[in-house]
């Protein structure tokens, strides 16, 4: 591959790309990652993550985690500051389409003996509760004067109906509603498509996993218990999911007035149309981050809702209150976010506009931002492996002050959708996934062959590159045993 | 095979133009037209809404109708087919989708279904004003058949050539035709009949298209016809269509890029158009071997 030869070895596991690559960079480029996972990643993440270190005001690198892959304008797996003293800007492309796409993980106090009988009707029963697919519509109807409400104050909006508990607030990201959000900033477009989504999966790579934690993947012990991890083989759930098709309108609102006014009123020169964006410190780059922030909300309420009926369905299954299951939360995760926070550059405190693409925060002990009872140990992670090969919690540290506090998201593709498509059936795979123990119910046979295990990397040496790079630290590596598939 | 519903695929980056070019193809084409679309877009505004299964419909007027995704896509075809049996489905993807996926399931899954084309709408404008070509944009090109590139007269003249070159650089064998505000003759839409397999022709650096149509009223030996078209890529025809007589039969003619059709086929009246690059130049060319083809019996062609 041409790159290699631009690029130099900082360590093991970071890789920069010099300002002299590509004119026009003003930062260098660095990606994380073992030499084998940067071989390995398609040309165009090199295009694209160099392209970002043109951007504005972009401070000290920009970055690509190790599970990154090409994605629009960004790399997926793209981190990326920038200041707005410094002209910084704001990219809707730089944040993902399904704005706050996370992760959320529940405990159970139930041991994998005591649910494994009862496995397929939970997974039938979650199957018709949280509806998955392209169109779904939730089950919680609401005008779309309240869709507003619920957009401006997030899963806030949910515990006060009596959809969740006080403590899902403190241990959601933004304790679950981020302020600032303000619902005039969106489109009618935007609301028509999200109002009667809440509380759904959608398509794609989301989904909802029973999922279970063996005692020899315990890796740090006393960490697993402070995040809640306690007995042999305990079950989990963990899922997946975003913002719909909301979010989607918000950015695809936002990317087109940027085009519009970036070059004529910012004088804004970029390399490629896909990275359109606006100074942070404008009318519409602060228009556009009231929205996201909007998009962020309504994502935090799905989870909320998601989480509800889980705890429902648990019930309904296994006869006692989900008090009484023991089903907490551990924490919810935001993947795709932009976010003001204070960092140290040259031993300067910043505030910065942080781009996370397809990244997780990994806030280290101590932190502001963190819930009281994780701020000596550090923000739980969550990352989502491929639906066949397991999941992980990590833990976030001091060294990660190196990429904003940020790492890995997931396995990361190692092939397009449609290249899955061809090597796997949807079908064929079920039964396989059957018959080694995980039981999947999908609402389509060609997006469960896409997310077949062998299209993504391998998730155990993403997370070792993570440790390696300083980034995170591993506590629980979790194996699915049920599978709702969007 | 005649009883596959032909679908055209119409993608592109985000305000290229793909909304109005589906207004264009409503106004100017004279058949039932099934639009699929991910959410109803400014088409079907202030359209009567019908709750289907897996889509929604609005009537938009002249049979045609406008469709918003509910469930998965393969449904949504099917109910389409089920329900409204238009002549073509038209698909619009969003500009952020890249469509191979699509393209897979219509070829892979939808039996029902011909894919009759992909058409991308690039924006002229931003080719200019952005030195490069965006993943999804790029993905977007190399699936065309035929690839609009609009909002040329945003662009100088003397620009314009060098655009074309950086698309050509990535999907050699798309036909490139220069729009504004996605102005088309619809005959160059629809009847692409796309083959992948086929080898590709890649196209040289030719000048703008152009067409003409005539009256064949001649009858023609079959056989001669074929060899006439065969040759008809060498006067730069991109694309033909019609209706001509030969040995007591009336045969529709179809033809794109170097591959034809001669199918028996009812009608009362010749008639033949031909689209292409610089092709009026080369009018007596393919008239006058046309006119070879002529059985003895019968009046010489006019015109």
């Amino acid at each position: 591959m041409a790159i290699m030869n631009d690029i130099q070895k900082v360590s093991d596991t970071v890789w920069e790309i010099p300002v002299s690559y590509k004119e026009g960079m003003r930062v260098p480029a660095r990606i994380y990652g073992t030499e084998k996972i940067v071989r390995e990643m398609d040309d165009a993440v090199y295009d694209q993550i160099t392209n970002v270190a043109t951007l504005p005001g972009i401070t000290r690198f920009a970055m690509c985690m190790p599970d990154g892959h090409f994605g629009y304008g960004f790399p997926i797996g793209g981190v990326a500051a920038m200041d707005p003293q410094a002209g910084g800007v704001i990219s809707p492309g730089g944040i993902g389409f399904d704005i706050n796409c996370g992760m959320r993980l529940v405990t159970t106090n139930l041991t994998w003996q005591e649910v494994q009988p009862r496995i397929k009707q939970l997974v039938d029963k979650l199957y018709e509760r949280v509806p998955a697919g392209v169109g779904s519509t939730g089950f919680l109807r609401i005008s779309k004067d309240e869709f507003r409400n619920v957009v401006e104050q997030g899963a806030r909006w949910c515990v006060k109906r009596g959809l969740g508990w006080e403590e899902d607030l403190e241990l959601t990201e933004e304790s679950g509603c981020i302020s600032g959000a303000d619902a005039s900033k969106i489109s009618e477009r935007a609301i028509d498509r999200g109002f009667n989504q809440i509380g759904t999966l959608g398509s794609g790579n989301h989904y909802l996993e029973v999922q279970v934690a063996k005692k020899e993947n315990i890796f740090d012990e006393k960490l697993a218990e402070r995040y809640g991890i306690t007995i042999p083989d305990q079950v989990v759930v963990m899922f997946h999911c975003g913002s719909r098709g909301f979010g989607h309108q918000v950015a695809t609102d936002y990317l087109q007035q940027f085009l519009k006014v970036m070059e004529s009123r910012y004088r804004i020169k970029i390399l490629d149309r896909e990275l359109a964006c606006a100074p942070f410190d404008s009318p519409e780059g602060r228009a556009y981050f009231t929205a996201m922030k909007c998009g962020l909300n309504m994502s935090f309420a799905n989870r909320q809702v998601i989480l509800h009926r889980i705890r429902e369905v648990f019930s309904e299954v296994l006869g006692k209150p989900a008090e009484e299951l023991g089903m907490r939360m551990v924490y919810d995760v935001a993947h795709n976010t932009a976010k003001l926070e204070t960092h140290t550059v040259n031993g300067e405190k910043k505030k910065l506009l942080v781009h996370r693409k397809g990244s997780t925060r990994a806030f280290g002990p101590g932190m502001d931002e963190l819930p009281e009872r994780y701020k000596d140990v550090g923000q739980p992670v969550i990352i989502g492996g491929s639906m066949e090969t397991g999941s992980y919690l990590l833990a976030g540290v001091p060294t990660g002050a190196e990429t904003f506090f940020s790492t890995a998201h997931g396995s990361g593709r190692t092939m397009s959708r449609t290249k899955a498509r061809k090597m796997w059936r949807g079908e064929k795979l079920q039964r396989e996934l059957e018959h080694r123990g995980i039981y999947v119910r999908t609402a389509s046979w060609s997006g469960l062959a896409e997310e077949a295990g062998g299209a993504y990397k391998n998730i155990d040496e993403v997370v070792h590159a993570s440790e390696q790079a300083g980034i995170s630290k591993p506590v629980v590596r979790f194996l699915p045993v049920g599978n709702v598939k969007g | 095979m005649a009883s596959r519903t032909p679908m055209t695929l119409i993608t592109g980056p985000l305000g290229s133009g793909k909304t109005t070019l589906l207004r264009h193809i409503l106004a100017s084409v004279d058949r039932k037209i099934a639009i699929l679309m991910n959410e109803f877009g400014e088409i079907a505004i202030d359209s009567k809404i019908i709750q289907g299964k897996d889509v929604q419909i609005a009537e938009l007027g002249g049979g045609c109708v406008c469709c918003s995704l509910q469930g998965e896509f393969e449904a949504a075809v099917r109910e389409i087919l089920q329900v409204v049996t238009p002549d073509v489905i038209v698909v619009e993807t969003t500009g952020l989708a890249e469509p191979e996926a699509l393209i897979f399931d219509i070829e892979e899954s939808l039996t029902d279904v011909r894919l009759d084309g992909v058409i991308t709408v690039i924006d002229a404008d931003s080719l200019i004003r952005f030195p490069q070509i965006g993943h999804t944009s790029r993905m977007q090109i190399e699936d065309a058949d035929l690839i609009l590139l609009n909002k040329i007269d945003l662009i100088e003249t003397s620009q314009a050539a060098a655009v074309e070159d950086k698309l050509e650089a990535i999907n050699e064998t798309a036909a490139i035709v220069r729009t504004v505000r996605a102005e088309i003759d619809p005959q160059l839409l629809f009847g692409i009949f796309r083959d992948r397999t086929a080898t590709p022709v890649p196209h040289l650096h030719q000048p703008e298209f152009d067409s003409f149509s005539i009256l064949p009223e001649a009858g023609y030996s079959r056989e001669c016809l074929s060899a006439w078209a065969g040759q008809l890529q060498e006067w730069g025809v991109y694309r033909s269509k019609g209706f001509v007589q030969s040995e007591g039969e009336w045969l529709l003619f179809n033809y794109v890029a170097g591959r034809w059709e001669f199918e028996p086929f009812e009608a009362d009246k010749a008639a033949l158009v031909f689209i292409g690059k610089s092709v009026t130049v080369h009018r007596e060319d393919i008239l006058e071997a046309l006119a070879e083809c002529e059985l003895c019996n019968t009046n010489s062609s006019k015109t």
